[in-house]
């Protein structure tokens, strides 16, 4: 897990997991993934950056996070990143199923950066993960702190 | 008036004097009578002596003197020798010195004895008026006993009705002096409390009661010796043990120096009553606490529908989007590989899937409906038509089609679920008159019942036949084949729940091939008509 992706994809289903990376890959940014299976492995390997030591490039450019994750859930991921002094700037998206005001609402207030609703067309969804790929880990500008392409 | 009883005195003196001097004239006259008949010398001062006392006795003193001289002077001139003139004569001087002497203790024995007469008179007199007027003043006095007698008679009568009347009443009475002992207890208190007049007078009444007061007694009575009267609910205890809440009224009798000598109590049962509100009161918290409960689970109820349409929103669209980009996958790695048919099922499955995804966002938006909250305002119809008719122009480009739309009115609801009713009538009427040369759509309104607004909207399209507009409203109803017209069949199933959560009525007609019209209500009096 020390392996530093310029994209952190939090995800739980495999499936989920597969059709994103093959959308990524289209783009040739697949390899710059770094995959979460629940929200606790998601704020582990976030913490550990922290701590290795490579200064101002230790976090990744952009979290992709899903919102219904086993153990600590997406919004919960997203409120301990926010509250967290060190890793507060970094961009999070909200890569998920649901369409609930509530939901969607409950993630703003939290901070988040966009909400994303993932198409059940598959066309639909493939352009959503490569422009979403594309504006944050690559035309985005992330705030001092994380990975820039080298 | 001063003048009469003097003239009257002089009057009766002269009359008296002048009767003296007549009665010894009538002496003389019947002396000489008799002296003519008989010459003895007897008779001489017989009727001298007569007019004497009588004229004494019956005018006076003064008369009774002046007969005494006259009739001494008329008996020594006329009886006298020599007879006709005064005697000289020293030897007839005795007997007229002795006759003078005679008339005179005559008459002042009989002066005398009138003086008697007249005081004892006059003594019988007075006393006889005083008896008089003693009896007169115990008769007057005798009949003020008596009417006084009868008078408390009379009043004695009306107590001892009055009271008869108190015992006579239901209601139980009772009346305690200063020190709480009982002095009457009426029938309705034998009937209420068990004890006979005869058992409780005497007895002091909160003792013989137990009674339990709501407040202090102390503060009782300061305020019924402050306001004369006191009123309340006391619990009390029968003779047989029950007890029994009464509705008590007090109020007391003050003494000449305005401290309480007696307190009447006036007591009405009201535990029935009081039974009665505890029952309504029980009841009463019985159905709130099963509004309450029923509230709950309706809110569990509710609950449960958002949980379960928040999985449906996440959990069954994941594998329907696994399905369709397999499915798409599959197509693109295998595209050379497969036949025609096989490509064929491929799409049918991508097809599916997005067909399904339709369905469940709009199962979603459907039960949103339901479970957001109304949000009223005036809203504008005449707006929200013009904004739907905008956003339809995509389908409506490049058609025929005739809009009539009447001035709508400003109504009260919430806007974006209003717009959602109209954008579904209207976009149905769109699409149901796909088939027309020349489309015609209606959009007005006409007033209902009272309070009540009707808006319709009417198409020349394909219709539907009457038969089956009970199932036009329901959700996923559809009655046209999926390839002639598109849709997922739960446009007027979200316009019935929309309307109905106004507060509205929704209704359709139409027949086969002939057009349709829908119809809803609104309530309130329309708010204007004007365009904006």
């Amino acid at each position: 897990m020390n392996k530093l992706g310029r994209i952190l994809l939090v995800e739980d289903d495999p499936k989920d997991v597969e059709l994103t990376l093959t959308a990524l890959a289209e783009y040739n940014l697949a390899n710059e993934v770094v995959l979460a299976r629940d929200g606790e492995e998601a704020l582990g390997y976030l913490y550990e950056r922290g701590k290795s030591g490579d200064g101002p490039n230790s976090y990744p450019a952009v979290v992709l996070l899903d919102l219904k994750l086993p153990k600590v859930d997406g919004l919960e991921v997203l409120s301990r990143i926010r509250s967290d002094e060190n890793m507060k700037a970094i961009p999070v998206v909200m890569l998920t199923s649901s369409r609930e005001e509530r939901d969607v609402v409950d993630s703003y207030k939290l901070g988040v950066n966009a909400y994303v609703v993932k198409p059940v067309d598959f066309h639909e969804f493939v352009n959503a993960i490569k422009e979403l790929g594309v504006f944050w880990a690559i035309i985005n500008e992330p705030p001092p702190g994380s990975m820039k392409r080298g | 008036m001063q003048k009469s009883p003097s003239r009257e005195l002089i009057l009766s003196i002269l009359w008296r004097y002048g009767l003296s001097i007549i009665l010894v004239a009538l002496a003389v006259v019947l002396t000489l009578l008799l002296q003519m008949a008989f010459s003895t010398p007897f008779w001489r001062s017989f009727f001298f002596v007569w007019v004497v006392i009588g004229s004494t006795w019956f005018l006076g003193k003064g008369p009774g003197f002046t007969t005494v001289v006259l009739s001494t002077l008329a008996v020594d001139y006329y009886f006298t020798p020599p007879f006709g003139q005064f005697s000289h004569d020293p030897k007839n001087l005795p007997f007229v010195v002795v006759f003078f002497i005679f008339a005179f203790v005559s008459g002042f024995v009989s002066s005398r004895l009138k003086d008697r007469e007249t005081a004892l008179s006059k003594a019988r007199d007075e006393l006889e008026s005083r008896v008089q007027e003693r009896t007169k003043e115990l008769e007057k006095s005798n009949t003020l006993l008596l009417a006084e007698i009868e008078e408390r008679k009379h009043a004695e009568e009306i107590l001892h009705n009055q009271a008869g009347l108190l015992h006579l009443t239901h209601d139980s009475i009772l009346v305690r002096d200063k020190a709480g002992l009982i002095t009457y207890w009426n029938r309705g208190a034998e009937e209420l409390y068990g004890w006979k007049s005869g058992e409780a007078v005497g007895k002091v009444t909160h003792e013989l009661l137990q009674t339990i007061f709501p407040e202090p007694l102390e503060d009782i009575m300061a305020q019924l010796v402050r306001s004369g009267h006191w009123e309340g609910e006391l619990v009390h205890t029968r003779r047989d043990g029950t007890q029994v809440v009464v509705s008590s009224r007090w109020a007391v009798q003050k003494d000449e120096l305005g401290q309480p000598a007696s307190v009447l109590e006036t007591n009405n049962d009201i535990t029935e009553r009081k039974r009665a509100e505890e029952g309504i009161r029980k009841l009463n918290e019985e159905l709130e606490a099963r509004v309450i409960k029923r509230t709950d689970e309706l809110g569990e109820v509710n609950r449960e529908l958002e949980a379960f349409a928040y999985s449906v929103s996440h959990d069954l669209r994941a594998p329907l989007r696994h399905l369709a980009g397999y499915a798409e996958l599959l197509q693109k790695s295998a595209s050379s590989d497969l036949d025609e048919k096989s490509v064929r099922y491929v799409a049918m499955i991508l097809e599916s899937a997005k067909r399904m995804g339709e369905l469940i966002d709009d199962l979603l938006a459907f039960s949103r409906t339901s479970r957001t909250e109304i949000k009223k305002s005036r809203v504008s119809l005449d707006q929200l038509v013009s904004e739907i008719s905008d956003e339809l122009s995509r389908e409506t480009d490049g058609r025929d089609i005739a809009w009539r739309i009447g001035n709508l009115p400003d109504v009260s609801g919430d806007r974006s679920m209003l717009k959602l009713v109209l954008m579904n009538i209207i976009s149905n009427a769109v699409k149901f008159t796909r088939q027309r040369q020349r489309a015609e759509i209606e959009i007005g309104h006409a007033g209902g019942e009272a309070n009540e607004l009707v808006i319709f909207v009417r198409d020349n399209g394909v219709g539907f036949d009457m038969k089956y507009a009970h199932k036009l409203f329901g959700v996923f109803q559809r009655l046209h084949r999926a390839e002639e017209f598109e849709g997922t069949g739960i446009g007027l199933a979200h316009v019935q729940r929309i309307i109905y959560r106004h507060g509205g009525r929704v209704w359709a007609e139409g027949a086969s091939d002939k057009g349709a019209t829908i119809y809803f209500t609104l309530p309130g009096p329309p708010e204007g008509t004007g365009h904006e």
